[in-house]
């Protein structure tokens, strides 16, 4: 299964700490990677197709954009090799304008049934589920604030993933963000989140590798989904877990 | 009654336009004024006991404030006086530290029973006024919450900290909290009235307790419903995020 990384903090951070941890920990994933973060309310997303992880180090390149990259939100993602996919293109993170703001995406999870799905705006022609995922999320988005404007994102999100998990049941997991707010949903397996001792007001990192990214597990809180029909949405914004909410 | 206002962007602006009409249209509001933003992570925030309109004018300060200050989150208060002196220092917002985050507050609605709140903690606020004593009360569940940060959502805590303000002090609070990257929005009487995508004003999301709005646009009013407690808003970037009834 592919894995997941966030961080989100208050300001304009680096997660040259935890990526590499990542990298580390997710290195059965050989098939790929992709570093998201947004730059003046632009993303960038730096991906690649090679293996994260070679000849007992962490790619160079990954290692190099870890220091480097600085955000109050930062979105990576290391593929799976069993997602048969390979070229860099369909590398993740993803990425949209939708509701006035670019938005970064990247998913884990298995929902065969979800390649049937047809926007009327495909993201990219490669039969990729996190692209089929993106275009419903964004589509259905899209969809409830043009009827309810009135209705916030967290309502319009919420609505979607339901529908999502009616129309193509299967195991879910993404991150989904703007330049000031991730969102993190979830119906299978576990997303961790983080806050660094001695920093807490600092930053948080969430990640779908089991057990947490530090040598102090302790630290890492585990929200768990078992029911693939009911899933959890969280909302972070700066350095908090702000919102949980069950779909 | 005093009124609020607020504005959030996902990138700087000035409310060169919407903080001018905020003021006119919230004359009636004589007993100070404040506008609060942050600079990096750090709270600043400037304030006055003076009218912020006489004579037919703006406060000169008010007026220039509104076109230098330029912030992602700017908050405004324009005071009339229910509780407490007229000053710089009883005039809104105020500012706080807890949860490792700097904050700024400013309160609109009468309080009275809660004015004779101690807090534990300090440092305190120097106002001798409900709204002083309404933020040191938030800011001293959150401080006894420390521990339960790591596995427990802000909204919960904050959810929990205005039902036990609600019951041990009953009042009217409209009230904006922001720690310079999101702003809670809390109304148990009044409004808020919020407009997204303006063309006359800013482009940016814009909220006030100002009944008819700031301009002829179609501004959303948010209340409270029949049966709830308030209603509490989660706003971030231009972006209502989240908008919640509290339930007892």
């Amino acid at each position: 299964m592919c894995e997941l990384f966030a961080m989100s903090a208050g300001y304009h951070y680096t997660a040259q700490e935890y990526l590499p941890l990542f990298a580390d920990k997710a290195r059965d994933n050989m098939s790929g990677w992709g570093i998201g973060f947004f730059r003046e309310g632009q993303v960038h997303i730096e991906k690649s197709c090679e293996g994260i992880y070679a000849g007992g180090h962490v790619h160079d390149s990954f290692q190099r954009l870890a220091r480097v990259i600085g955000s109050r939100i930062i979105i990576s993602h290391i593929r799976c090799p069993k997602s048969g996919h390979e070229a860099e293109s369909s590398a993740q993170p993803l990425t949209d304008f939708f509701l006035d703001h670019h938005w970064l995406f990247s998913f884990t999870g298995e929902a065969p049934n979800c390649h049937a799905y047809e926007s009327p705006r495909p993201l990219m022609r490669d039969r990729l589920v996190a692209a089929r995922v993106f275009e419903f999320v964004r589509d259905g988005m899209a969809e409830q604030q043009a009827a309810w404007p009135e209705n916030s994102l967290y309502q319009a999100l919420a609505v979607t993933c339901k529908k999502l998990l009616r129309q193509y049941p299967g195991e879910y997991a993404f991150f989904m963000a703007n330049e000031t707010v991730l969102f993190a949903f979830l119906n299978h397996g576990e997303i961790l989140t983080y806050h660094p001792p001695g920093a807490p007001g600092e930053s948080i990192v969430l990640t779908t590798v089991e057990g947490g990214l530090t040598r102090d597990p302790g630290f890492w809180h585990a929200y768990p989904n078992e029911n693939l029909d009911h899933g959890q949405i969280l909302i972070i914004s700066g350095a908090d877990l702000l919102y949980l909410g069950h779909v | 009654m005093c009124d609020l206002f607020a504005l959030s962007a996902s990138h700087h602006f000035t409310a060169a336009t919407s903080l001018p009409l905020f003021a006119v249209r919230g004359r009636k509001n004589v007993h100070g004024w404040g506008i609060g933003f942050f600079r990096q992570r750090l709270p600043v925030v400037e304030k006055s006991g003076d009218q912020v309109f006489a004579d037919g004018r703006l406060h000169v300060s008010f007026q220039r404030l509104a076109r230098v200050v330029n912030s992602p989150i700017i908050l405004a208060h324009i005071r009339y006086k229910s509780s407490g002196e007229v000053d710089d220092c009883h005039a809104h917002p105020f500012v706080l530290d807890f949860w490792g985050q700097s904050w700024i507050f400013a309160h609109n609605g009468k309080a009275p029973a809660i004015e004779l709140y101690a807090s534990p903690n300090t440092p305190g606020l120097e106002a001798t006024s409900d709204s002083a004593r309404a933020f040191e009360f938030l800011r001293d569940f959150f401080l006894n919450a420390v521990p339960r940060r790591p596995h427990t959502p802000f909204v919960a805590i904050l959810q929990e900290a205005l039902i036990l303000l609600l019951q041990r002090y009953p009042g009217e609070y409209n009230l904006l909290l922001s720690n310079g990257q999101v702003i809670w929005a809390f109304t148990n009487h009044r409004q808020f009235l919020m407009l997204k995508g303006s063309e006359k004003l800013e482009d940016a999301l814009l909220l006030t307790t100002i009944e008819e709005g700031l301009s002829s646009e179609n501004w959303q009013r948010m209340a409270a419903r029949e049966g709830s407690l308030g209603l509490l808003l989660l706003i971030a970037g231009g972006d209502l995020v989240l908008m919640e009834d509290l339930l007892p």
